[in-house]
């Protein structure tokens, strides 16, 4: 291994030049800012999506799933060759990675994990609402969540009237029937379902067919993100990294579950056009993996993992690491990469930028006044 | 107290006496025996569903791909027959019409609300070709089969299943120091044997004791070496691949004594049994399945008041599970006025269908005229399609902690959009004779407590189909 542990911490500067001037990106005016969480469901492996290159400790225990053909991020770190679309944002210095790092979380279950991935806590299952959510109540984001996916999923819950979309055809019920719905819920105090219903009534009446594949998803997300006021903030969930087995190289699970994420950058990407530099995309995964790997090509759940981020808020193109080194001393509990930095404060930051709010009161009032950096200058353009 | 009918089970149906004695008449349906299935088409063994199973993979991996290697169209429809030639989007339909007859027309309807929750406890999630092949036999084989024995002996008897071994890797889970750690072709690979933990850890956590005990992540490896050895065959290998029925192989086992949570166990095939013997007998265990089984039937967050006459129950009769469902629906009954339980999206289709006896699921007509190779008619494709587009498919749950119990994860715009579009479903299931006014009066007072105010409501409406979404989308029949 060349990298030392801390030089890491100024990010690659090979590729600062590409940063461009360092002007703020809004003018008084204040452009609209969007946030994006792709969850990675199912412990992502950071060592085989963003592999570094040359370590021992990580060939010899890696045999049969060392990739091919990576593409040279910098001097250190590779990427997996299926994530196209992020490489193509990379050079446009609007992809970046923060390495070695997850949510304070070590016990490994993916749900109590995932739990935790979205409340922003501590202690599973005792935080009711998720940090997105907390997040956009201190920022005043009414009504301007949006899930791509069938539930809401719990890191948005904590304000009132997020929508969701995940197609279905039908007919919907009259206004009479909704207003009677309304009025009896109303009754029975069903805050919640009032405020679906609200949301509902304001669908069209006639759902035909439309697919409910991740592109379509992204296509929808990305013109509803890109209207002036359309949501803000957009959750995407994408399942299946945990491969205990047949994991695979270039051509395996862990590789279709990378794709479909990069898919959803690209399409992203391609649908916002110019406002994509007012947008900001973030990964959340529950663990990364273990080292090393298992007799079925796979490999167990582990504890550090990455964070992909895309768009135009980006500060520049880099991996932002505090490298722990993957020496057998250097793992976590021998067996995984170790966590460095608290994911949330990647998280924090994100949303103080996009969101405009000082970082301390996200700090406080999102996340309890957890210690946490605020590395919005490093990472963002603020 | 009408709404304990839905509570513990679907309503009831325009045909049935509202019971004198609810209690009674819940707790009744439970006994030693299980009853036959309700529905009275053709119903395969597992073993049966798996050879179609085995027929897919095997064409598809070992013949297909090597005959038409040069060829992608010639390979798509090929491989499109041998789909169509096993059934592969045909079993599931089957399985969930076999499941929801229980529901809707079945005498013991209580029983099937229970084994909906024992089948999403010991979930088989969406992974590979279960859900087309195996899914709904595992439920009925193992689960349902096993509802009148010890938590023991339906844990022990769902670990080993074909389906759950492999939908958890554990054919995967190798002794490092197992005969077969040592085998050539190892060495000649470059892959030393190493342990799988993925089954390990989730028959810890999901399937007894849940984290609250307190395991480590040594507890886990412990045991994935205990379990290592159990998995299919593999002198089939060559014709049945991974669909063998399991069996512990030595070979495959790591040898030495077992120490597990601080305790010894026997090496070698009784290692599994034991420990789940002691793992069912654990405290986190039972307390565990008591407040899950609180949280499906009664309240998101159930009270230590709850749970503890569940608990009781299970100590007293060593885990027998119609004894700990007694004392479950008692606990429901005596709760029942004080709290309301979100129904999900299945049980609330079957309530509504069971309250309308409506035309669900399709007839068995319709599945017995079934034929292998040829596609399916609308009628045998609606299970599938309409489960799966409520977000609630009983075989596809995304991860193998199953679906969520608590009201929240139900709570969307396009969930309730769901449940919307699916009372007009329901509405347009009705039996032609069934769509008026009278009716509707029928099921509201035999079903609710305040029918004067339900149907005060519901005549807002001219239309019986407005009244009909707008009845199944109150308050009171979105809750039990």
């Amino acid at each position: 291994m060349r990298i030392s542990r801390r030089g890491f911490l100024k990010g690659s500067l090979a590729t600062l030049f590409l940063a461009g001037t360092g002007l703020p990106v809004y003018s008084s005016t204040k452009a609209k800012k969007n946030l994006v969480v792709i969850m990675l469901r199912g412990g992502m492996d950071a060592l085989c999506a963003v592999p570094v290159v040359g370590d021992k400790n990580f060939e010899k225990r890696r045999k049969q799933l060392i990739l091919d053909d990576t593409i040279k991020l910098n001097s250190d770190f590779s990427l997996h060759p299926v994530l196209d679309n992020f490489h193509d944002l990379w050079k446009e210095s609007k992809g970046a990675i923060v390495h070695a790092t997850n949510i304070p979380y070590t016990e490994r279950s993916h749900f109590d994990g995932q739990n935790l991935m979205e409340s922003g806590g501590k202690v599973p299952y005792k935080v009711k609402t998720g940090w997105l959510g907390r997040g956009m109540k201190v920022a005043g984001l009414r009504q301007e969540g949006l899930a791509l996916a069938l539930p809401m999923p719990l890191i948005l819950r904590g304000v009132p009237q997020n929508n969701n979309y995940f197609p279905t055809k039908g007919k919907l019920p009259t206004d009479k029937v909704l207003s009677l719905l309304k009025d009896v819920y109303k009754e029975r105090s069903e805050d919640e379902l009032i405020g679906m219903l609200e949301i509902i009534k304001s669908r069209p009446k006639e759902r035909s067919y439309a697919a409910d594949d991740l592109y379509s998803l992204a296509n929808e997300a990305g013109a509803l993100l890109k209207k002036p006021d359309g949501p803000r903030v957009a959750v995407f969930e994408v399942g299946g990294f945990d491969t205990h087995a047949a994991q695979g190289g270039v051509h395996g699970t862990h590789s279709d579950c990378l794709k479909e994420m990069d898919l959803v950058f690209g399409t992203l990407k391609k649908r916002l056009k110019e406002e994509f530099d007012n947008t900001l995309i973030v990964t959340l995964t529950e663990f990364g993996r273990t080292i090393k790997q298992n007799s079925g090509l796979g490999t167990e759940h582990g504890y550090g993992s990455a964070i992909f981020m895309g768009g135009g808020l980006l500060k520049n193109n880099q991996v932002y690491t505090d490298w722990p080194g993957l020496k057998s001393k250097e793992l976590f509990q021998g067996r995984d990469l170790n966590s460095t930095i608290d994911a949330r404060s990647v998280y924090a930051s994100a949303m103080s930028t996009v969101f405009d709010i000082d970082f301390k009161r996200v700090q406080k009032e999102v996340f309890w006044g957890d210690k946490l950096q605020n590395l919005s200058d490093k990472l963002f353009r603020t | 107290m009408k709404n304990f009918f839905r509570k513990v089970a679907f309503g009831l149906g325009p045909d049935e006496q509202i019971p004198s004695d609810p209690l009674n008449w819940a707790q009744s349906q439970i006994t030693d025996q299980i009853p036959e299935f309700t529905f009275k088409g053709k119903i395969y063994p597992e073993k049966e569903l798996r050879k179609h199973y085995n027929k897919y993979v095997y064409q598809d991996r070992k013949v297909l791909r090597k005959k038409f290697k040069n060829d992608k169209m010639g390979y798509k429809a090929a491989k499109n027959k041998v789909k169509a030639d096993t059934g592969q989007k045909f079993w599931r339909n089957l399985e969930i019409a076999i499941r929801h007859k229980e529901a809707i027309s079945g005498a013991h309807p209580v029983l099937a609300k229970l084994w909906y929750f024992w089948g999403n406890h010991f979930t088989i999630s969406e992974k590979d070709f279960l859900a087309n092949y195996s899914t709904g036999a595992y439920q009925r084989e193992t689960i349902r089969a096993n509802m009148n024995q010890t938590f023991e002996k339906l844990a022990y008897e769902s670990t080993v299943a074909w389906a759950m071994i492999h939908h958890l890797d554990n054919a995967e889970n190798v002794g490092p120091k197992s005969e077969d750690a040592r085998a050539e072709w190892r060495k000649r690979k470059k892959r030393p044997a190493t342990i799988n933990e993925n089954h390990a850890r989730e028959l810890l956590e999901l399937h007894t004791v849940s984290p609250n005990s307190g395991y480590t992540q040594e507890n886990i490896t412990e045991l994935a070496y205990i379990m290592t050895g159990w998995a299919p065959d593999d002198k089939y290998w060559k014709t049945k691949l991974e669909t063998a029925d399991v069996k512990f192989q030595r070979k495959y086992h790591e040898p030495g004594k077992k120490i597990f949570w601080g305790q010894n166990f026997p090496k070698g095939k009784k290692g599994l049994p034991a420990v789940i013997k002691f793992l069912s007998e654990h405290p986190s265990c039972r307390e565990f399945i008591a407040y899950k089984l609180c949280r499906y039937l009664i309240t998101d967050y159930p009270t230590k008041e709850m749970t503890d006459p569940i608990v009781n129950a299970w100590e007293k009769s060593g885990g027998y599970l119609p004894e700990v469902h007694k004392a479950a629906i008692e606990v429901a009954f005596r709760f029942n006025n004080e709290y309301s339980k979100f129904q999900n999206p299945e049980n609330w289709w079957l309530q509504m269908s069971r309250m309308t006896d409506a035309n669900w699921p399709p007839r068995e007509e319709k599945f017995d005229s079934f034929l292998l190779g040829y596609g399916l008619d609308p009628y045998q494709a609606k299970p599938h399609k309409f489960m799966k587009d409520m977000g609630h498919h009983p075989y596809l749950s995304q991860q193998p902690n199953g679906y969520s119990d608590i009201a929240e994860d139900w709570m969307s715009p396009e969930l309730i959009i769901r449940r919307l579009l699916y009372a007009r479903q329901g509405y347009i299931n009705l039996k032609p004779g069934n769509k008026n006014d009278e009716f509707f009066k029928g099921v509201v007072e035999k079903n609710f407590d305040n029918s004067d105010k339900i149907m005060s409501i519901l005549n807002q409406n001219e239309k019986t189909i407005d009244k009909h979404i707008l009845l199944f989308n109150l308050p009171e029949v979105l809750r039990a």
